[in-house]
């Protein structure tokens, strides 16, 4: 009976602790998800006002534009810092990207136009997602490709390359093309994600401009 | 030994070997500590569907047909792409598993165009299409992690470029 009594205690004594083992590892994963999702703040779609269509809201508005500095396709170090003073249209984008084709020759055709008025675009490839840092073989077939691109499609702007390395910043970067629109403060003042419109654009690029 | 001591002990044996699984299993979540690369919102693009065994001749270059779905309202580029800069959908096994990949044959792609550019042609996926692998297995079980490369889009929206394991148990025979 004592015998019994003392394998009793030992096996709700083993049930308690790996019990209290799967919640602690529960709360574990919890909170990793939690730091993991807080430290990429995820943009929410709202019915535009006026259209009700949807709109992405960034919680990155109204907050100044995550700092970066990254080489461009010369090798240069480039840094939005070195902006302040310009609007700036910070266009993540990357070659495999039909709608970033779409919406190229369009913003090329803005910044020509505003540029006059203090407004730049820093196009920002984000070709490498699913490569390895190892791969060097990889990251110089993205850069032939991302020169390609801008070859053909005639950007005049500069274009930086590794934009994954600054995702986490902008919110994840799940989808593309993403842009954000900073004004001569280094404030955000709007952000789009997929395709919109060129006067979509060209509305924003004017938010951007505006004292 | 009595029927009812006889009973209990069996009892005392059943609930110490209810203990140590339910202590296999919380110490398999315990140990790993990682949180899970997975997003618990987004699901994958592609899904892999079946086989998730197949039977092949040892050493023959033999056909499996490897069934695949595309997440409703999405397209993964073909395997031949209608621009260069697309990334074209590829199946892979990687080398020294005892099963080697001798070809691959895709479907050819239906050719859509999206609402925001009407004149271009894409080559693409949608819904289910099946991928015909011609695979050469040494004798024996093998469980063969290959992979599935694409790069899906929606109408307005691109996702990046992704790989995703296709989990076979092939048995060389």
């Amino acid at each position: 009976m004592r015998r019994n009594s003392i394998v009793l205690i030992v096996v709700v004594f083993i049930l308690a602790i790996f019990a209290w083992a799967g919640w602690a590892n529960w709360e574990y994963r919890k909170q990793a998800a939690e730091k993991q999702q807080a430290a990429a703040p995820q943009g929410v779609l709202v019915p535009a006002p006026g259209t009700g269509a949807p709109e992405y809201v960034s919680p990155l508005n109204g907050r100044p534009a995550p700092a970066f500095a990254l080489e461009n396709l010369s090798g240069s170090k480039i840094s939005l810092a070195s902006y302040k003073g310009k609007a700036v249209m910070i266009n993540f984008w990357a070659t495999w990207c039909g709608p970033c084709q779409v919406e190229t020759p369009w913003i090329v055709e803005l910044r020509d136009k505003y540029a006059a008025q203090g407004f730049e675009v820093l196009g920002v490839d984000t070709e490498g997602d699913d490569l390895q840092p190892g791969d060097k073989a990889g990251w110089a077939k993205a850069e032939t490709s991302a020169n390609k691109y801008v070859r053909e499609m005639k950007v005049q702007y500069p274009v930086l390359l590794d934009g994954d390395s600054i995702s986490n910043e902008y919110g994840g970067l799940d989808d593309l093309p993403t842009s954000f629109f900073v004004d001569r403060n280094g404030k955000v003042v709007a952000a789009s994600v997929g395709l919109t419109s060129e006067s979509d654009i060209e509305g924003n690029i004017k938010k951007a401009l505006a004292e | 030994m009595s029927r009812i001591n006889w009973h209990r002990n069996w009892a005392w044996i059943a609930l110490l070997g209810f203990a140590g699984l339910a202590a296999a299993i919380a110490h398999g979540q315990f140990v790993s500590k990682s949180p899970r690369n997975d997003s618990p919102i987004k699901t994958e693009a592609v899904q892999y569907l079946f086989p998730a065994q197949v039977s092949v001749p040892a050493g023959k270059p033999s056909p499996v047909i490897l069934h695949f779905r595309v997440a409703q309202g999405l397209h993964i580029n073909s395997h031949t792409p209608s621009d260069q800069f697309l990334i074209p959908t590829d199946f892979s096994i990687s080398e020294g598993v005892g099963v080697r990949l001798g070809a691959a044959t895709y479907p050819p792609g239906t050719i859509i165009s999206l609402a925001f550019d009407p004149n271009t042609k894409l080559s693409v996926y949608t819904g289910e299409f099946a991928i015909q692998a011609r695979i050469e297995a040494t004798p024996g079980n093998h469980l063969v992690q290959a992979k599935l490369h694409y790069q899906a889009c929606d109408q307005n929206q691109c996702m990046p470029p992704k790989t995703i394991d296709v989990p076979i148990d092939v048995i060389g025979k």
